[in-house]
């Protein structure tokens, strides 16, 4: 834990140094406007140091994640897969954000997902849960009952007016979303936007009684995660979402703040099922894009890129 | 001392089934109770013609009893215990002036143990019915167990207040998964009659009933421990009233040896300490006869060879491949697995998708309390073979993950008129999404992508039939066809001797380059302009 707050403090000083602040404004809003100018940052390297670097380039993670705040995380482990299958976020993924959280000053870290396997299978295969174990205030926690989901409207909806959300999810002060990129054989790519399918409870129904690419647009507008980190360290680029499937190596991290940007921006990262795609293809992020949920041409995002 | 036995042992046998679930050690003989019943076991071989290893354990019980006597049922049978606390519970204070210590009903247990064996060397697997620990364990399966579920759930739910406000994070998101089964009441109906028996008789099943307890008991003579009464006896008759077995005849120095479990309550109740426990090696006199006659002897024999015909001369047995269940994966074939199966519900307690449910009627009376995969229900998880491991009778084979992962129990059948995507163009793909090993893909049909079974990749786990989101009856089914059921051998070999490939590693799904062509759904736009190679779900 110290070691990772001297580092953190040393590259935040660094960059601050033209900015000719202190170490202790580095939670001060006059500082963090200079790299609230990156739209994105892709950081090149091993999960857990560029998830750290990520965060760093970002503004850190006290940008967001304030003292005494209730955070979820939502990564997706829905699937009892172990990571090489590259169906749920890397667990390293997971636990750096989920302890970053915590050192700055967060009360509870909440990991959730609504799981398609069952529950203890997926936690135990993801390796999510071992990861975590040791971080204290982070729980990891699989929702598969009703109770502990709460109804709320969808006023922008067009085609969804209400949804059954994980509880938890909706109390909380921070909600930071860490979807895996993998390809989806309805809607092409699965990434932070999709992943948002794993907060609410009904989700047969947007397969079959619902156009699943409105709905999710619909849902995007009234569950908007301050965060969005795309674990791409491996993605699965065919036979996706549950695999099995080909999964490629890439090692990259990408975060925002803007949901539709990342996504957008993962489109292009890899080519799913052996083409190359852009964000304006996958429908759901075009019809989101399009309802003012965020950019969607890459070309004109500002973005940093670096590696570890 | 006797009660704390009893005790002890009814909460290991609670505990073996408490574990006998996910994850159980290889070494852990959760079953253990079930593989100390003789009956069960001599059944099993008998019915199968086969030897049995597990059943072997029998042996031990028997020799125990040769050595020490009737002891079993005093002090170990779990039904026995569960008899005897009920009855303090319920029937205590229950007045007893006139009950007959002779009784010809004692024979019954002789009967039906006959009726029990018969029917085994017939072909037909009958001792669970009344077998204790099968129906014990059938009852804590189907019944205390659900119960205790939701009873421990209730009560998380009513401390969530308390435990979300003290921020116990993890209490608080606490819920136990509800298991349910079908036939539930019917046991609770059965084993609440053998309680409710205690009414006319204290361990009334015990004396008169139970075919496990009349095994022992022919054996039980030449045990060494045999009750002696001294001369001090003063022939109040107090043991003869309390002792629950009605052992004691007439002449209270007299045993019934065959009906003494060797509980002692003779011994606490004699106001002149004139009963003891000696080690004698006499083999009773006049009281241990088994009064069974001839004529009954055989009575009971054609009724378990009637049963025996009964069961086994149906429809349902002569026809079994066309009305053949999905059993479990690892389940010997169908013929073998009605004989060897002795019903006592620890698979289906084990199970951890709770897809393992008992039969009613599904396969006739041969078939009643078998386990089969009820797979709209839930589907068999890849990462667990437990119900293998904690059968008894092997009727169910215990194999390592990867052998049970090749033993397949049937093949996904697509119904098209009921599936979202071939009726109603719906942009559906939850089978393919849940499909462990990609047995089912995407390809071009009409202008759209319509879901198709491989079916040399399906090994029948029922995912995609579980989670179909159509209402009702699944648009994807699970039928037996192709069902791979060895008695012994590997699956892997049979499996790939099928050319199979159940393979759930990742990297193998090359196929799906070839064949993703296709246009999207929704829009007429996007019609216009047929991009037949682009991939599901990406615009122009």
């Amino acid at each position: 834990m110290s070691k990772c707050k001297k580092e953190m403090t040393r590259r935040t000083f660094l960059k601050t140094v033209m900015a000719g602040a202190t170490l202790a404004l580095s939670g001060n809003p006059p500082l963090l406007q200079a790299k609230e100018e990156y739209d994105l940052v892709v950081i090149s390297g091993e999960p857990a140091a560029a998830t750290k670097k990520a965060l760093e380039t970002l503004g850190g993670i006290s940008r967001f994640v304030k003292k005494g705040h209730r955070i979820v995380l939502k990564p997706n482990m829905s699937f009892a897969r172990t990571p090489e299958f590259g169906a749920t976020t890397h667990p390293m993924v997971v636990a750096t954000v989920a302890e970053a959280c915590i050192q700055a000053g967060a009360r509870q870290v909440l990991i959730l997902d609504h799981t398609l396997h069952r529950a203890e299978l997926c936690l135990e295969r993801s390796g999510i849960r071992e990861a975590c174990k040791n971080i204290s205030g982070a729980h990891v926690i699989a929702f598969q009952e009703r109770k502990f989901f709460k109804e709320i409207k969808i006023p922008q909806g067009k085609i969804l007016d209400r949804v059954e959300v994980i509880q938890e999810a909706l109390e909380s002060d921070v909600l930071i979303n860490i979807p895996v990129a993998k390809s989806h054989s309805a809607t092409g790519v699965s990434l932070g936007i999709k992943g948002l399918m794993g907060l609410i409870w009904d989700r047969e129904s947007f397969h079959s009684r619902l156009n699943i690419n409105q709905a999710l647009a619909d849902l995007a507008t009234v569950i908007k995660p301050q965060l969005t980190i795309l674990d791409a360290s491996r993605a699965l680029t065919s036979g996706g979402p549950g695999g099995p499937g080909e999964v490629k190596k890439l090692n990259l991290i990408i975060a925002g703040t803007d949901p539709v940007a990342v996504d957008s921006y993962g489109v292009t990262i890899t080519p799913w099922y052996g083409r190359s795609f852009k964000g304006r293809q996958v429908e759901h992020l075009l019809i989101a894009h399009q309802r003012g949920l965020g950019k969607i041409d890459t070309d004109q995002l500002k973005i940093y890129k670096g590696t570890t | 001392m006797r009660t704390i036995l009893q005790a002890l042992s009814l909460l290991l046998f609670s505990l073996l089934l408490f574990f006998a679930t996910y994850k159980l050690p290889d070494w852990f003989p959760a079953d253990i109770y079930l593989r100390l019943d003789p009956l069960l076991g001599l059944n099993a071989i008998f019915a199968a013609r086969e030897m049995i290893g597990r059943a072997l354990w029998g042996l031990v019980t028997i020799g125990a009893t040769l050595l020490i006597g009737r002891f079993f049922c005093a002090y170990v049978c779990p039904m026995g215990a569960s008899i005897d606390f009920l009855h303090l519970l319920f029937f205590r204070k229950k007045k007893r002036s006139n009950l007959k210590t002779e009784s010809s009903f004692r024979k019954v247990k002789y009967f039906l143990l006959i009726v029990f064996i018969t029917a085994a060397l017939a072909g037909l697997s009958l001792a669970f019915f009344m077998d204790p620990i099968a129906l014990l364990t059938r009852f804590y399966t189907f019944f205390l167990y659900p119960l205790s579920i939701t009873l421990v759930n209730l009560f998380l739910d009513v401390l969530r207040p308390l435990s979300k406000a003290l921020g116990w994070v993890s209490l608080s998101h606490l819920h136990y998964f509800q298991p349910v089964f079908y036939m539930s009441a019917i046991t609770l109906l059965i084993f609440g009659g053998i309680i409710a028996l205690n009414l006319i008789a204290p361990r009334f099943w015990c004396r008169y009933l139970c075919p496990l307890g009349a095994m022992l008991s022919l054996i039980s003579p030449l045990g060494i421990f045999k009750r002696k009464v001294s001369e001090e006896c003063n022939e109040c008759m107090k043991c003869q009233k309390n002792c629950p077995m009605g052992a004691i005849p007439e002449d209270p120095t007299k045993t019934r040896l065959r009906e003494c479990i060797q509980c002692r309550t003779c011994v606490q109740v004699c106001p002149q300490n004139a009963v003891t426990f000696p080690a004698t090696l006499s083999i009773g006199g006049e009281y241990s006869k088994i009064d069974f006659s001839r004529r009954g002897f055989i009575y009971s024999m054609a009724g378990g060879l009637g049963a025996g015909f009964l069961a086994l001369q149906t429809p349902y047995t002569l026809r079994q491949s066309k009305f053949q269940l999905l059993r479990a994966p690892g389940a010997i074939p169908e013929t073998e697995f009605l004989r060897t199966c002795i019903r006592c519900g620890e698979c289906m307690k084990s199970c951890l998708t709770n897809t393992l449910q008992p039969c009613l009627w599904e396969s006739g009376f041969s078939g009643l309390w078998t386990p089969k995969m009820d797979l709209r229900l839930a589907p068999c998880d890849q990462n667990c073979n437990v119900c293998g491991k904690v059968c008894p009778t092997q009727a169910i084979r215990s194999v390592s993950l990867e052998e049970k992962n090749h033993a397949k129990v049937g093949t996904a059948i697509l119904l098209k008129e009921k599936c979202l995507v071939w009726a109603q163009n719906k942009i559906c793909l939850i089978c393919d999404e849940i499909c462990p090993y990609n047995a089912i893909v995407f390809r071009p049909i009409e202008g759209y992508r319509r879901p198709v079974v491989i079916a040399s990749k399906c090994n029948g786990c029922g995912f995609c039939e579980q989670r179909c989101p159509v209402l009702g009856e699944s648009a994807i089914v699970v039928v037996p066809d192709g069902e791979i059921r060895l008695k012994e051998g590997s699956y892997v070999k049979e499996a790939k001797k099928l050319q199979l490939e159940f393979k759930a590693d990742p990297g193998d799904d090359k196929f799906i380059l070839e064949e993703s062509g296709f246009k999207i759904e929704s829009g007429k736009k996007y019609e216009k302009n047929p991009q037949p190679q682009k991939p599901k779900g990406f615009l122009q």
